[in-house]
């Protein structure tokens, strides 16, 4: 009696279930996000929240156009892509030999472990008064910083990717004769590169950080010169928009670079 | 033809935290003839992994030396090759990549690399899976990849340290049976270190029975039994001696094992 009477509430169940277009949790995430934009439009029209703290999505919107349009957007943001990538590269040429050095001789990790290590764990930016006053307020200094930022995570992760390669490979690979160089090139790159591209990954956030709190603490143009502009004149809408431009540069480079790792990384068993 | 001559070997570890050496092999002479399948047995502990990684040239030579076709061993060779317990695969390369990684580091001639491994990895029965990578394969298949890129070098000398040692008893066997008519094609000189005793009785010409504290050679067993071999010889009387004889050995071994472990 009792099965017949849980089979037959089951049944109900199933035809109770409401049937979701698409996946439930896409659903809800997609509904979070319009009512947060929602209440973001509606609350200082209600008089809820001062509308000039807050802004409102429309006015975001309108900004926007406008800043693209008139704001010499495409000046601002070559400056301060300039800086990025001239900081970045230069971090790439020196961190990642600096990383397989570091990984393959056990007298460079004496020597330069303890130094690196602290300055990996201290937040760079607190160089940036010095690079100001070594190299001024224009791009020199900003260059610097990204450089800064961006060598140490890709340096530390190198290193690590290059000492956990598999022992047992290295002597597979020496059984056959392979020198020095042959490891390295055969064996050790290979098996580091998922390890360097994180290293890549969290370096492209400090390097983005970096233009961006340079420009803000001393510049005459560029990305982070503008958001202090808007900061200072209240321009929240404005201000708004240029954090979101920044967002999303460095959302997509992650993510490219996320990709890359994922690549490079899908020989691996699960 | 003595192919290997080994002679007074000893071979010493340096242990990082005394400052005392651990010896590991010590007062091992040994020829061994060109062709001959030599199987090495013993209790773990007594070094007949650390005698084939010497002559493989992977480990020092303390004191006395080893010579292949005169030349004295110091350091790997292209006439030689091993297969490792751990399949020791490259994971990011296919099985073909992973067969022909051994020709490459021997730096043969690039335009027959492919060709030649490919026909190793038909040797081995995994032409199906030539594109295939290392995780997406079974144990038995990846040591089968092992085996083909020692083979694919060509070497004077084969060197298997316990090849099979991590697979299951059944595929163990297939592989023994596999290894052998293998082999039995142009019997190249080998070595094959195992702690099975019927593996050992089955594929040698001669079983080298070592001993423990130091590593040392106790016994040298000749193996009177006609090739090619099959699995019916696990059955003959024959095969039974050899299996007491090797089995008392080990086990007297076993006994001062489990002694020492009383004591500490």
């Amino acid at each position: 009696m009792s099965v017949v009477q849980s089979d037959a509430n089951k049944i109900n169940a199933n035809a109770m279930k409401f049937d979701w277009p698409v996946s439930r949790s896409t659903t809800i995430s997609v509904l979070s996000v319009v009512i947060f934009f929602l209440a973001w439009q509606i609350a200082p029209e209600l008089g809820l929240v001062n509308g000039r703290f807050t802004s409102q999505p429309s006015k975001v919107y309108l900004a926007a156009i406008e800043v693209f349009r008139t704001d010499n957007f495409l000046f601002h943001a070559r400056i301060s892509l300039t800086e990025f990538v001239l900081g970045f590269s230069l971090a790439l040429a020196v961190s990642v030999p600096l990383g397989a050095l570091l990984g393959t001789s056990r007298y460079a990790r004496l020597l330069l472990d303890p130094p690196l290590m602290a300055l990996y764990i201290a937040p760079t930016l607190i160089l940036l008064p010095i690079m100001v006053i070594w190299l001024g307020i224009d791009l020199p200094s900003k260059i610097a910083v990204v450089f800064l930022g961006a060598i140490f995570p890709i340096i530390v992760n190198t290193m690590a990717g290059m000492r956990e390669a598999d022992a047992q490979l290295i002597r597979a690979a020496r059984s056959f004769g392979a020198n020095r160089f042959d490891v390295f090139t055969r064996i050790l790159i290979p098996s580091s590169l998922p390890s360097i591209l994180m290293g890549v990954r969290l370096a492209v956030g400090r390097g983005v950080l970096g233009v961006v709190v340079g420009e803000l603490y001393v510049s005459q143009a560029g990305v982070g010169h503008q958001l202090m502009t808007y900061g200072s004149a209240m321009r929240i809408d404005r201000l708004l928009v240029y954090a979101l431009i920044i967002s999303i540069f460095g959302y997509t480079l992650t993510s490219l670079v996320r990709l890359l790792e994922n690549r490079v990384r899908n020989w691996r068993p699960q | 033809m003595t192919q290997i001559e080994i002679r007074d070997l000893r071979v010493e570890y340096k242990t990082p935290k005394s400052d005392e050496a651990f010896v590991a092999i010590d007062n091992i002479s040994l020829d061994i003839e060109q062709g001959e399948f030599i199987t090495i047995v013993g209790a773990s502990g007594c070094g007949k992994s650390t005698l084939l990684l010497t002559i493989a040239g992977l480990v020092n030579v303390t004191s006395g030396s080893v010579t292949i076709n005169n030349n004295t061993v110091n350091g790997p060779g292209r006439d030689r090759a091993v297969v490792f317990q751990d399949a020791s695969l490259l994971p990011w390369r296919s099985v073909l990549g992973n067969v022909k990684f051994g020709l490459e580091m021997q730096r043969w001639k690039d335009d027959d690399i492919g060709e030649r491994a490919k026909r190793f990895i038909k040797m081995v029965g995994l032409e199906k899976f030539t594109d295939y990578h290392p995780h997406q394969l079974s144990g038995g298949m990846r040591q089968r990849v092992n085996i083909a890129r020692a083979l694919a070098v060509d070497p004077d000398v084969l060197l298997m340290d316990e090849p099979f040692g991590a697979l299951d008893a059944q595929t163990r066997e297939v592989m023994g049976d596999e290894l052998m008519n293998i082999w039995e094609r142009d019997r190249k000189t080998a070595l094959f270190v195992t702690h099975d005793i019927d593996e050992a009785i089955f594929l040698a010409d001669r079983v080298i029975v070592m001993g423990r504290d130091p590593g040392r050679i106790k016994e040298v067993m000749k193996i009177d039994m006609e090739r090619p071999r099959n699995a019916a010889m696990f059955e003959s009387d024959e095969f039974a001696k050899y299996r007491r004889r090797l089995r008392d050995h080990l086990e007297e071994d076993m006994a001062s094992m489990h002694l020492v472990t009383e004591v500490a």
